[in-house]
């Protein structure tokens, strides 16, 4: 857990960060603080908080809290860490040439790569759009499998 | 400070039988400025064995009375002194304005002193003078030393530093000199004795001064220190005159003018006289002394002022000041803050500032559209241009090597460009059929108005041109082509 960024816990606390962030990009983590890779990818962003603070605003949410189950189950989010971005109040999804365009999975390689992303999605949103493309090479984009159940 | 030239002009006046030493006395600070260029070649007529010719301020009057005064004033100290009376008409104003100039002249008369004590000290051991150079130590050395020839029998122990001691006993075993005759080390020891004198008489005026200003002037005295403040007093002429300096000239009251004798002045420009060598002054690191100077210069002027006017005899304001003066300067020494990183810009919110110039219009020269591309690229109306391979073929040339634009002339040199296909077949024909034979339509004469000969193309009269001329009647057209055999 980075003692830079804030953790929340409850829904409140969600529903309110998401509401108030106005004109700024909302990055929430959703992760727990023991896990290795959510701890790496935490160093990124609590490193680069600072650099971003003027157009970004960067917040953690534990997962293994009962309110935030809500969340997880609504955004359908099985892989730890898992970053969603917001922009006030709207969802914004990322084509990284994964399966998921709607979260980011795993940890950022490099604290330049964050920032990149940030700024993609700032440009993107402030223009209008929903969806940007993601600017990272595909060598430094975490790859995952998705399994699907049942489907 | 006196030269050799001031003890010579001593001994002149003695030669010239003027015997009105006492008023002598009262002039000399006015004829030491005057007789700077004294003649060196007076030096062989001199005769300067007598000390009394040469130090005159110890028997004069002047001399007695004011010491006389400052003992009286230091024995009686402990009573309190009178404030009722306005500054410059307390007795003890003006005996501590006298008491400055008479330090002045004090100084001035060991100088002399100790240039007779070298002198004649010189034939028995000539290296002190270069060894041990502060006058009153130098005075102690001969006394201590007197005619003795074996230095280890000397103990020189609590005058000098040790080293000193080792390096003129090393001298003195190797020294040519020779003993004096009595009567010169007489006359020796009696300067030395003198100059001894002179340096303690110096010492109580000094003093006395000091502990009389701490009530005469208590806020100048909080701030520079009272040695300094009585030299800037006497310097200055008085208390009210040195409060109505401005700060600048207090700044640089008693400095001494270094005759650099050909040496770079870029180096040593310190314009400070005696505030160098107050405390605060004397603490400050070397970089920030100039400042230091000013603010202290200000501060003091300050003091002095509400010192004349009596406007705080306790003192008080004086301590402010010197706090402030300290506080600045701590200030001054302060690490500058940290820098934080700046977070990035938001991206897009700042417009691409477009730089101008002189540099930046010289860059945009080079891909300007230059005249002649402009001259080409208009056209006259109701005329055809020509062409760069004639007949609408090739690259127009517009207004270019019309009959106005006389300086812009249509160059010969055939473009290097790439002619397409249907332009190349044109070119081609028209090369044949012009070489072997003409048709008889086509004028190969073009006169210009310039050259003013009237001869008119009966085409053109009629309208038909050359232009007209190649489309109805051309001799690349399939009707009048003609073949070669």
């Amino acid at each position: 857990m980075s003692y830079l960024l804030k953790t929340l816990t409850k829904k409140e606390e969600i529903d309110r960060i998401i509401r108030d962030t106005i004109d700024k990009v909302l990055v929430l983590r959703f992760g727990r603080c023991s896990d290795d890779v959510c701890l790496q990818h935490d160093e990124i962003l609590a490193k680069s908080v600072r650099d971003v603070s003027k157009f970004a605003k960067v917040a953690l949410v534990d997962v293994d809290s009962e309110e935030v189950q809500v969340y997880v189950k609504y955004f359908d989010i099985s892989l730890f860490p898992s970053t969603i971005f917001f922009f006030n109040a709207h969802h914004m999804k990322l084509d990284s040439g994964t399966a998921d365009h709607t979260k980011w999975v795993g940890a950022f390689h490099i604290k330049q790569d964050f920032i990149d992303v940030v700024e993609a999605i700032y440009r993107g949103a402030m223009k209008g759009k929903l969806i940007v493309q993601c600017p990272i090479p595909p060598e430094r984009i975490p790859k995952y499998q998705l399994l699907y159940k049942d489907v | 400070m006196a030269t050799l030239e001031d003890s010579f002009l001593a001994d002149l006046d003695e030669l010239s039988d003027n015997e009105a030493e006492l008023d002598e006395n009262d002039g000399d600070v006015g004829k030491e400025e005057e007789d700077v260029d004294m003649d060196m070649a007076d030096l062989e007529t001199l005769n300067y064995d007598d000390l009394d010719s040469v130090s005159k301020l110890q028997k004069s009057q002047r001399y007695a009375d004011i010491m006389q005064k400052v003992e009286e004033a230091l024995r009686k100290d402990l009573d309190g002194s009178e404030k009722g009376t306005v500054l410059e008409d307390d007795p003890e104003y003006k005996l501590i304005v006298d008491c400055n100039q008479l330090s002045v002249d004090i100084e001035n008369e060991i100088v002399i002193v100790h240039n007779f004590i070298k002198d004649k000290y010189k034939l028995k051991f000539q290296e002190l003078e270069s060894l041990v150079n502060h006058p009153i130590d130098y005075a102690r050395v001969v006394k201590k030393i007197g005619n003795e020839t074996d230095l280890t029998l000397v103990d020189l122990a609590d005058l000098l530093p040790s080293a000193i001691i080792m390096v003129i006993s090393v001298t003195a075993s190797t020294t040519k000199g020779s003993s004096l005759p009595e009567d010169v080390l007489q006359k020796v020891l009696e300067a030395c004795d003198r100059a001894l004198d002179l340096d303690s008489a110096r010492k109580k005026v000094l003093e006395f001064v000091e502990s009389k200003m701490g009530s005469i002037a208590p806020n100048l005295s909080t701030i520079v220190g009272s040695a300094v403040a009585a030299k800037l007093m006497g310097t200055a002429g008085g208390l009210s005159a040195l409060a109505k300096m401005p700060a600048c000239n207090v700044q640089v009251l008693g400095l001494k003018r270094k005759n650099l004798a050909g040496f770079s002045s870029a180096t040593s420009q310190s314009r400070v006289g005696y505030l160098e060598q107050t405390e605060i002054f004397q603490s400050t690191p070397p970089g920030l002394r100039a400042r230091a100077s000013r603010l202290v210069a200000a501060k003091s002027t300050l003091a002095a002022r509400v010192d004349a006017t009596r406007g705080d005899p306790t003192g008080t304001s004086g301590k402010a000041f010197r706090e402030e003066i300290r506080k600045k300067i701590e200030k001054w020494q302060e690490p500058p803050p940290a820098r934080q990183p700046k977070p990035l810009p938001v991206p897009d919110s700042e417009p691409k500032k477009r730089r101008g110039g002189r540099r930046l219009r010289k860059m945009k020269e080079r891909y300007a559209v230059t005249d002649m591309r402009k001259l080409a690229n208009r056209m006259a109306f109701g005329t055809p241009e020509e062409s760069s391979l004639g007949d609408g073929l090739g690259e127009g040339y517009g207004m270019l090597g019309q009959a106005g634009s006389n300086r812009l002339r249509v160059s010969s040199v055939p473009s290097k460009l790439k002619i397409n296909a249907k332009v190349a077949k044109k070119l081609k024909e028209r090369q044949y059929a012009g070489g072997a034979t003409t048709s008889g339509l086509t004028s190969s004469l073009a006169f210009t108005p310039v050259q003013g000969i009237e001869l008119c193309n009966p085409q053109q009269a009629l309208g038909l041109g050359s232009g007209t001329q190649s489309t109805y009647f051309s001799e690349s057209g399939t009707f009048s082509k003609l073949k070669k055999i």
